[in-house]
């Protein structure tokens, strides 16, 4: 579909590949771990003996609470149905299927922000409002870190969400 | 035939070398919390195999499908890196040394490596 398209520079051909395709699925998921593991490392690390804090911080529930939300946003994004996006023009997907999907999507992309801000937040209150030092402020440059990570995890996905469907429609034709 | 054989007992070499590096970063240190490492990497392509059954290969416009196949390799993705993260975290902790970590992440590399080896390899043979 030359003539809708909205961006100056096309897309390189190697994005079209079933390797790219599947690639970058996998390295989706390995960024999503990689993000949980260092929430958790940063966990593991603050019961550990070598948390030296004094007074004693420890990540407790309020930490995790972002990376919930982040999870909780990609998960929703991922799980919209791409082609209803666009669908407005099409009469098959009258009744409003394109609003709902992007309602639904603004209520994942907010909740993905919300988990980044939330990051930002107990950075700086919990860590650098009290002044703490360095090995107990990696506690909170990993929850942002992980935070960001899931957001990039889900950019990846959604970018090669993106490709499957051009893949699948140079097959059908 | 023979290279057929060659491979099958090279893979198996390279198995036992990796179940030996894992089972030394256990024993060498008496914290046997590495061996979690061997349950991940063999768990690893295991979504995979459960997901691509489930997806019907024959019908390639409809994208529901793909979306199982997708969540497959999300999964093995997840797992093949937290084999890495594990160790790592284990060793950051101070629940293990770091030795012990460099030994389990390569010997889980090398069981993994031969996981996947051994699936490619039956692959060709089928086509």
């Amino acid at each position: 579909m030359p003539e809708e398209r909205l961006w100056k520079f096309r897309k390189p051909e190697w994005m079209n590949s079933a390797t790219a395709r599947s690639a970058g699925v996998y390295s989706a998921g390995a960024l999503f771990s990689l993000a949980f593991f260092i929430m958790v490392d940063a966990a593991v690390w603050s019961h550990s003996a070598k948390n030296g804090s004094d007074p004693p911080i420890h990540i407790n529930f309020v930490d995790w609470l972002p990376l919930i939300f982040s999870s909780l946003g990609m998960l929703i994004i991922n799980s919209i149905e791409k082609t209803r996006l666009s669908a407005d023009s099409f009469s098959y997907s009258g009744n409003g299927v394109a609003w709902k999907a992007r309602v639904v999507l603004f209520l994942g992309f907010a909740s993905l922000a919300g988990g980044m801000a939330g990051g930002v937040t107990v950075l700086v209150l919990k860590y650098i409002v009290p002044e703490t030092v360095w090995p107990t402020l990696s506690m909170g440059v990993s929850n942002v870190a992980a935070n960001g990570l899931v957001m990039l995890s889900s950019v990846v996905l959604w970018i090669s969400q993106n490709m499957e469907d051009e893949y699948s429609y140079n097959l059908a034709l | 035939m023979t290279a057929g054989l060659k491979t099958i007992i090279s893979l198996s070499f390279v198995l036992a070398i990796g179940f030996l590096l894992v089972i030394l970063s256990c024993a060498l240190f008496k914290q046997y919390l590495p061996l979690l490492v061997v349950a991940t990497y063999v768990l690893a392509p295991l979504p995979n195999w459960v997901c691509g059954r489930c997806a019907n290969p024959d019908d390639f416009v409809e994208s529901s499908s793909n979306a199982v196949v997708d969540f497959g390799r999300f999964c093995t993705g997840f797992l093949v890196l937290m084999g890495v993260a594990l160790p790592a975290l284990l060793a950051h902790s101070e629940l293990i040394r770091w030795a012990a970590a460099l030994m389990s992440i390569t010997g889980g590399a090398l069981i993994y490596g031969t996981i996947i080896a051994f699936g490619m390899f039956f692959q060709e043979e089928e086509e």
